[in-house]
């Protein structure tokens, strides 16, 4: 699903060069919950925006479901974040002036959709997570919890093959960061790839792998049973 | 698409009413400054026959004496000496030729409620009509046979005869003007083309007519009805009356040669060429100056019915216009970009930039829409100022389609032109940036 084969990303500046990620590899396969965690600043989040096509790198190779993103301009790289992956942020990342229906239609919209099956996706995925009756709320009238599961539903809608989650749960109390995770994982058993990154030891335990990076290299990858995923 | 962007612009401006409204306010004034005095240029620099304005052509010659003479210079004699346009007449010039004067005459009104009133009009040929288009409410023009016989007929205006037979038909009717009787051969349909490029030299106003009576060239001369204009003789005065001015080289016709079609024009001018250079042979003539042939444009253009005030009014405005767009893209400038994190989150969920353009730019075009019709309610209370001026300008200052067209797409334009920018730099966010910090 997702390979980066010695992959670097350098910021630049007049005067300081910043090596965010050197010599980076990974392998994502179909159907993997993943989590990246590390300290701050360790690269977990431009490996996380590489993946998603919201940065370029600076060598290397990506394969993303098998397409070699290297040298795809904006509009290919734009088009295939549509099609082939979903995002979930910590901040939720809700369009404030648009209700719920009109928040998980955005991605749908530039699919291409037309109204009938945009309409049913949108219900569906609302559904999924619980807000079906909550389609003409805004954001604001909503608590954390439920404006990341509408995020959820937005990033599910378009049917992704990847799912690419920022701390989902880093904003949300206890109890409704459990919640949220229960849905990443059925999600996940649905056959969603997930790739998560986040702080919370507890977590990382709850994937199939674990990968954690020091200094922009993966340091280690933890292999965890599958049978804690179902737990 | 273009739906979903449309409705997300019009949301997004009702979003920070203030804020809009300074915009739409900014780029209403500026529209309605320029579109109001792009209205009167607009009018004035109107073609009034466009169908035939490269066919209908004014000769210039220069007849003045040598004295004086800069070779090269443009003759300042507009008009044409009785002799010339005798000639050109026997010529037979072009397909079509008339000559016009303005004249003064007293009228007994059959309506005793006026009495005897002085009345303004025309001498001409019979083919002034046919030539300009005059359209007819009732009636006809009169006969070629009726110039050549001098014959007391006249073409009443639409207003002449209203004012004078009510609304009868008053054809076959009389009217006395000074001693005589001229029978009322037909009555004008409202006809008002602007500017009054037909009779343009004799000091008549380019925008407003008062020609309400239209008799025979030959018979204003024979029965020594008032002429009124300008009269340029360089050699001296001439003897009193019509027949006198006729006699002389004094310059005082409005003459138009009609052509066939666009490849006549040529073989006039050549054949212009040729009788100025025997006129010449034959001692007229002497600074043998170079022909003018204008046509209907080139001939306002000449006069300067344009004047150069009017244009720099027009320049000013759209300098004002510009000010205002700079202003209205400071202000887009703050909107858009405190739309940044919504442009990292459309991009994230798959917008291009190109798809983040064509939604700002729709939301440019929503804000120059309602800018438009703010903008034409300013531009119609302008216009109606200006009209109260003076009566030249309440002729002026009216809106055509034209205009009320321009209005949008000046509007229009203007916020995508003031938008660019702000789009832009809304294309350049950094989605991750944006994604990390909201």
């Amino acid at each position: 699903m997702l390979r980066m084969n010695n992959l670097s990303k350098i910021y630049r500046t007049h005067m300081i060069e910043t090596h965010a990620l050197r010599s980076f590899e990974i392998h994502v396969k179909e159907g993997e919950f993943v989590t990246v965690t590390g300290p701050s600043g360790s690269g977990k989040t431009s490996f996380l925006n590489i993946a998603g096509l919201l940065e370029g790198f600076t060598t290397g190779d990506y394969l993303l479901d098998g397409v070699d993103v290297k040298n795809l301009d904006d509009n290919a790289r734009s088009k295939l974040r549509n099609e082939k992956l979903g995002f979930i942020f910590q901040g939720f990342n809700l369009i404030p002036d648009l209700n719920l229906f009109d928040n998980v239609d955005v991605p749908l919209r530039y699919r291409g959709y037309n109204s009938a099956e945009r309409k049913e996706r949108i219900e569906h995925a609302l559904a999924q997570v619980g807000l079906a009756s909550r389609m003409k709320h805004y954001p604001a009238e909503l608590s954390g919890g439920q404006q990341q599961r509408v995020a959820i539903a937005r990033a599910l809608a378009g049917s992704p093959r990847l799912l690419l989650a920022d701390e989902p749960t880093g904003n949300l109390d206890t109890q409704m960061a459990r919640s949220v995770m229960e849905l990443l994982e059925q999600i996940n058993s649905k056959g969603t790839t997930i790739l998560m990154v986040t702080h919370d030891p507890e977590l990382a335990l709850r994937s199939q792998r674990n990968v954690h990076i020091i200094d922009g290299q993966v340091s280690d990858l933890v292999h965890l049973s599958p049978s804690l995923v179902a737990a | 698409m273009f739906n979903y962007y449309l409705k997300s612009g019009i949301r997004n401006l009702r979003r920070n009413p203030i804020l809009t409204a300074l915009m739409v306010i900014t780029l209403a004034v500026g529209v309605a400054a320029s579109v109001s005095t792009l209205t009167i240029l607009h009018v004035m620099s109107n073609d009034p026959i466009p169908h035939k304005s490269n066919l209908l052509l004014v000769p210039v010659i220069d007849n003045a004496p040598l004295e004086d003479y800069v070779p090269g210079e443009r003759t300042e004699r507009q008009m044409m000496a009785y002799p010339d346009v005798a000639n050109l007449n026997a010529l037979k010039i072009g397909s079509n030729r008339t000559t016009i004067i303005s004249i003064k005459s007293s009228i007994e009104s059959p309506n005793p409620a006026f009495g005897l009133v002085d009345i303004g009009g025309i001498a001409t040929t019979s083919s002034f009509f046919s030539m300009f288009d005059v359209p007819f409410k009732y009636g006809s023009a009169w006969s070629a046979d009726d110039d050549a016989k001098s014959a007391k007929v006249v073409v009443l205006s639409e207003g002449a005869s209203e004012k004078y037979f009510g609304k009868e038909n008053p054809v076959g009717k009389t009217i006395r003007l000074e001693h005589d009787d001229y029978q009322v051969i037909g009555v004008i349909a409202k006809w008002n083309p602007l500017p009054h490029y037909h009779n343009l030299v004799q000091g008549e106003d380019e925008f407003i007519s008062d020609d309400e009576i239209y008799v025979p060239f030959a018979t204003a001369a024979t029965l020594k009805l008032n002429v009124v204009g300008q009269v340029w003789c360089s050699y001296g005065s001439p003897q009193p009356g019509v027949a006198g001015l006729m006699n002389s080289e004094c310059t005082w016709l409005q003459y138009w040669i009609e052509a066939g079609s666009e490849s006549q024009v040529k073989q006039i001018k050549e054949q212009l060429d040729a009788y100025t250079q025997d006129q010449h042979k034959s001692g007229r003539l002497p600074r043998q100056a170079k022909n003018e042939l204008l046509n209907v444009r080139e001939w306002m253009e000449y006069l300067h019915v344009v004047g150069n005030d009017h244009k720099i009014s027009t320049w000013l405005s759209f300098g004002f216009l510009a000010l205002c767009l700079v202003n209205t893209t400071g202000l887009l400038l703050a909107k858009f970009s405190s739309r940044a994190p919504e442009v990292g989150v459309r991009r994230a969920l798959g917008a291009s930039k190109r798809d983040i353009f064509t939604q700002f730019i729709i939301e440019t075009m929503v804000l120059g829409f309602v800018g438009g019709i703010l903008g034409l309610l300013l531009i119609f209370a302008g216009l109606w100022l200006v009209s109260l001026q003076t009566r030249q300008l309440a002729v002026i200052a009216h809106m055509d389609t034209t205009m009320l067209m321009t209005t949008f797409v000046l509007a229009i334009g203007s916020s995508v032109l003031a938008g660019l920018l702000p789009t832009w730099r809304a294309c350049q966010v950094t989605p991750a940036i944006q994604l990390k910090t909201q």
